[in-house]
């Protein structure tokens, strides 16, 4: 799941300057599992704004933003349409002409394909994180993938290093765990214990009997395949 | 086999090999250096130049180095993976070396979360047991992409290791890639208990490769307590931290820690020791010449 967090009010009230009709428009995909941009804070993002004297004249919800309409099929249309087509109403949508600005709640990758379909300025209101694991309230979600193209979890009882330590380090732990720990967790600017991703690897892979794959050497890692920016081909 | 250095040389031969520390400057006057090197000259046989600790920025690496070098000290030189790719570290060796460098440690290096620019982009192209393979395969004459060097540079590649992690093996394995990949020599994390010794010297005794435990005085008790709740890897044992409490003259009494952890190395007849002054360069001839007596 992609992991985001609502950016503060006050940078995107900045970001509206000059915005006369504003729409906001949620997502059904990963931040309404993750209730940072459902329809219930699509609601609460609208009220917000409101209070703060954004004209919020319409709200909706798409389905998964990184998968909308074709490029082609928006081409005939104009920008309302295109929204209303792309997003289930909420309030004032079906309605809504002349919107100058639009709010998205969902990742960077459906703020960017939102962005790509209409000429109409669109706001990201999340700081979108990494790609992790869902957890339960109270406790943290994890990043899990950073997507280096070349997945070495076969190797590593499962654990990614590349992710999970903080040096993305191939070949073993560095001399900084402490207590089992990254020595990341150390630092001024840490506001949580990271365990050691390498000490974790280890401690799996030799109660399965395998820690000879520790003991291979991992070659330098190849950036071709994770440098930016990535494209593939669609899968047929 | 070729030595391309006085301290490999000495490595080889029995001789017992110490090398010491030269703390770079954190700013542009090289005296800091110079004051440093007179105080190590003659009682090691080679000094690493440290590759900005922690992350702090300081002098780099490569400018103390052809000073002392200047000067009559052979240096070591550091380089770490974290703030530079595999293009600024083999760019750097070829000029390291055009300079006269004939030895360098190849570390991990601290996270930049650590030090005094957190905000900065860890690098990490390579990791430790890579940066040792590129390192070689520069001196059998290839970049690592494998265009030739036609002169390569001479030099002979160290490692680190921290033998007083919990656990252990992990460190040993990787010790052991780097073995494989390279390394010719290794220096410790800062070690203060003889328990840790014995124990390096038991998990490690199966590699062919000389180890140099690194020591450092303990200049006050608070130093001792930071290190304890602070530095992975340290273990302070009691009776050490008793002589501290009770000591009457600190600077004595960490000559003296320092000179038994000296003497307790060559009693298991490690290759030589590796001393980290933290400041008291000028004690350094006193805690060899101290550990010659026990």
């Amino acid at each position: 799941m992609i992991i985001t967090r609502q950016k503060n009010l006050e940078e995107i009230i900045v970001m509206l300057q000059g915005s006369e009709k504003v729409a906001i428009i949620g997502c059904g995909g990963c931040v309404t599992f993750y209730k940072t941009g459902g329809r219930k804070q699509t609601i609460e993002m609208a009220e917000k704004l409101r209070e703060k004297g954004i004209d919020v004249v319409a709200t909706g919800i798409s389905a998964r933003q990184c998968y909308l309409i074709e490029e082609k099929e928006a081409e005939a249309l104009d920008d309302s349409e295109i929204i209303k087509k792309v997003a289930r109403n909420i309030v004032g949508l079906e309605e809504a002409e002349g919107i100058d600005a639009v709010v998205s709640l969902a990742c960077g990758v459906g703020v960017q394909n939102l962005a790509n379909l209409i000429d109409t300025p669109v706001y990201p209101a999340q700081n979108t994180l990494f790609m992790g694991r869902r957890r339960v309230e109270g406790d943290f979600d994890i990043e899990q993938c950073i997507g280096c193209g070349d997945c070495v979890l076969g190797y590593t009882a499962g654990i990614c290093p590349v992710t999970r330590c903080a040096k993305s380090l191939m070949n073993g732990p560095c001399g900084g765990v402490f207590n089992g720990n990254c020595e990341v967790s150390q630092s001024r600017v840490s506001e949580y214990d990271i365990p050691c991703a390498w000490i974790q690897i280890y401690e799996k892979l030799k109660a399965n009997g395998k820690l000879d794959n520790m003991r291979r050497i991992f070659p330098e890692k190849d950036f071709i395949r994770a440098t930016h920016m990535r494209k593939v081909e669609v899968a047929k | 086999m070729k030595y391309y250095s006085e301290f490999m040389r000495s490595l080889k031969s029995s001789e017992f090999t110490i090398s010491g520390e030269i703390d770079p400057p954190k700013d542009v006057n090289p005296d800091e250096v110079k004051e440093q090197v007179k105080h190590l000259k003659g009682t090691v046989v080679a000094a690493n130049v440290t590759d900005n600790p922690i992350g702090d920025v300081i002098m780099n690496t490569l400018a103390p180095c052809v000073i002392m070098q200047d000067l009559g000290l052979e240096a070591i030189y550091q380089q770490t993976c974290r703030d530079r790719n595999r293009i600024a570290l083999q760019s750097d060796i070829i000029g390291a070396t055009a300079l006269g460098i004939k030895n360098v440690l190849a570390l991990t290096g601290d996270h930049p979360k650590m030090g005094n620019h957190p905000q900065a982009k860890p690098v990490f192209d390579l990791d430790s047991v890579q940066l040792t393979g590129m390192l070689r395969k520069m001196r059998e004459g290839s970049t690592l992409a494998g265009t030739e060097l036609e002169n390569p540079p001479e030099f002979h590649i160290g490692v680190g290791i921290s033998p007083g992690v919990e656990p252990l093996e992990p460190e040993i394995i990787k010790l052991e890639k780097k073995v494989k990949a390279g390394a010719e020599f290794a220096q410790t994390q800062v070690i203060y208990d003889v328990k840790i010794l014995e124990r390096l010297k038991d998990e490690a005794s199966h590699l062919d490769l000389p180890i140099l435990p690194g020591f450092a005085p303990l200049k006050s008790i608070g130093m001792a307590k930071f290190m304890i709740k602070y530095v992975p890897g340290i273990r302070i044992p009691e009776e050490t931290m008793k002589k501290l409490e009770e000591s009457k003259n600190r600077v004595e009494t960490s000559i003296e820690i320092v000179a038994e952890l000296i003497a307790a190395a060559r009693d298991m007849n490690f290759s030589g020791v590796h001393i980290m002054p933290v400041g008291m360069d000028i004690h350094v001839r006193e805690m060899v010449e101290r550990a010659g007596e026990i």
